[in-house]
C-alpha cells in the first residue's frame, strides 16, 4: 500500500486561515484515515465468513440475492434443508505465486410452503440469485365477494 | 459495516466530500493492492456491477473507480430482508504520480475488477552499470 499517500495538512502556523479552518482538520483527517483503514481490514475478516444476503418476494417465487463476486460456479452449492437455504461457495486467490483458497457459507430460514424441488439458481455479476417458487396453497387468493 | 456506518462518523463525512452531485451516496468497496517491481496490482470487489455500470478515472494525482449496480428491484418485488447496499461502490485512491496511467490495465468479471497498475519508468529499481 506505498500508492496511498496522504497529505497531513498542518494549520498550525496559518494565521489568516484560522477564521475559515477548524484547527482540528489536520486532526480529523488522520483520525479518518485509522478509521478507514481498520474498517478496511475489519471488513476484509467479516468478508471471509458471510456475505450479504437479500430476500425478496413476490406473488409466485420467494427470491434470495447473495453477493458472492469472483466465485467460481462450479464451487457454489445451494441446498434446501429442513425449510432453510444452505449457500456455499468459494473463492481462489492468487497472490503472488501462493494461491490461497477462501470459503464461505450461509444458512438463510425461509417462510413455508416452497417447493423445495423447484428451486433455481443464476450467477450473474458476482450476485447468486435463487429462486424459489411458492406452492398453490401459499400463494396469495384472490376471492371475490358480492356484496349486494 | 452498517451498525459501523451509522456509529462512525468518519464514513458518513467522506461520503459528504466524495459527493460532487452526480454521485450521491456511495460506499467504498473491499478492495486490496499488492505491490510488485513492475506495479501494482489492485483488485475491487465490485458485486452486482456489470462492465456498464464501471467508471475507472484517472486524474492529476487520483485513481478513481465507481461501481453502479446494474439490478433494481423489479416492481411487484417486496423486500423481506436485506443486508446489500443498493448505493453505488466509489473508491477513490491517491497516489504521488508514481504510476504510469496510460498502461493501466483492467478487467472486470463476476463483480471482481482486476487491474494492473505499471509503476512509471522513473521510479523502477533499476541497476546501474559501474565502469
Amino acid at each position: 500500500m506505498h500508492m496511498v499517500r496522504y497529505a497531513n495538512q498542518n494549520n498550525r502556523s496559518s494565521g489568516s486561515g484560522l477564521a475559515t479552518v477548524s484547527p482540528w482538520t489536520g486532526l480529523e483527517n488522520e483520525i479518518d484515515r485509522l478509521f478507514n483503514t481498520a474498517l478496511t481490514n475489519f471488513g476484509a475478516s467479516r468478508f471471509g465468513h458471510q456475505f450479504p444476503v437479500g430476500v425478496y418476494e413476490d406473488a409466485n417465487n420467494t427470491y434470495v440475492r447473495a453477493e458472492l463476486p469472483g466465485v467460481n460456479r462450479d464451487e457454489i452449492n445451494v441446498e434446501m434443508v429442513d425449510g432453510s437455504l444452505n449457500i456455499s461457495a468459494a473463492r481462489k486467490q492468487k497472490n503472488g505465486d501462493v494461491e490461497e483458497s477462501f470459503s464461505f457459507s450461509r444458512s438463510i430460514s425461509l417462510p413455508d410452503g416452497i417447493h423445495t424441488d423447484r428451486v433455481a439458481a443464476t450467477y450473474e455479476n458476482g450476485i447468486l440469485t435463487v429462486t424459489l417458487p411458492k406452492r398453490e396453497e401459499a400463494k396469495p387468493k384472490k376471492i371475490s365477494v358480492t356484496v349486494n | 459495516m452498517s451498525l459501523f456506518s451509522s456509529l462512525i462518523q468518519s464514513r458518513d463525512r467522506n461520503a459528504e466530500r466524495m459527493d460532487d452531485g452526480r454521485l450521491g451516496q456511495a460506499v467504498k468497496p473491499h478492495y486490496d493492492i499488492v505491490d510488485s517491481k513492475d506495479g501494482y496490482a489492485l483488485t475491487v470487489y465490485l458485486p452486482g456491477v456489470s462492465k456498464e455500470g464501471l467508471q475507472i478515472t484517472a486524474e492529476n494525482n487520483e485513481l478513481r473507480v465507481v461501481g453502479r449496480p446494474a439490478w433494481k428491484r423489479p416492481d411487484g418485488w417486496t423486500t423481506l430482508y436485506n443486508e446489500a447496499t443498493e448505493v453505488p461502490f466509489e473508491l477513490a485512491l491517491e497516489h504521488d504520480n508514481s504510476i504510469d496511467v496510460e498502461k493501466i490495465h483492467a478487467e472486470l468479471r463476476d463483480g471482481v475488477l482486476r487491474a494492473s497498475l505499471p509503476k512509471a519508468e522513473a521510479l523502477r529499481p533499476r541497476r546501474i552499470a559501474v565502469n
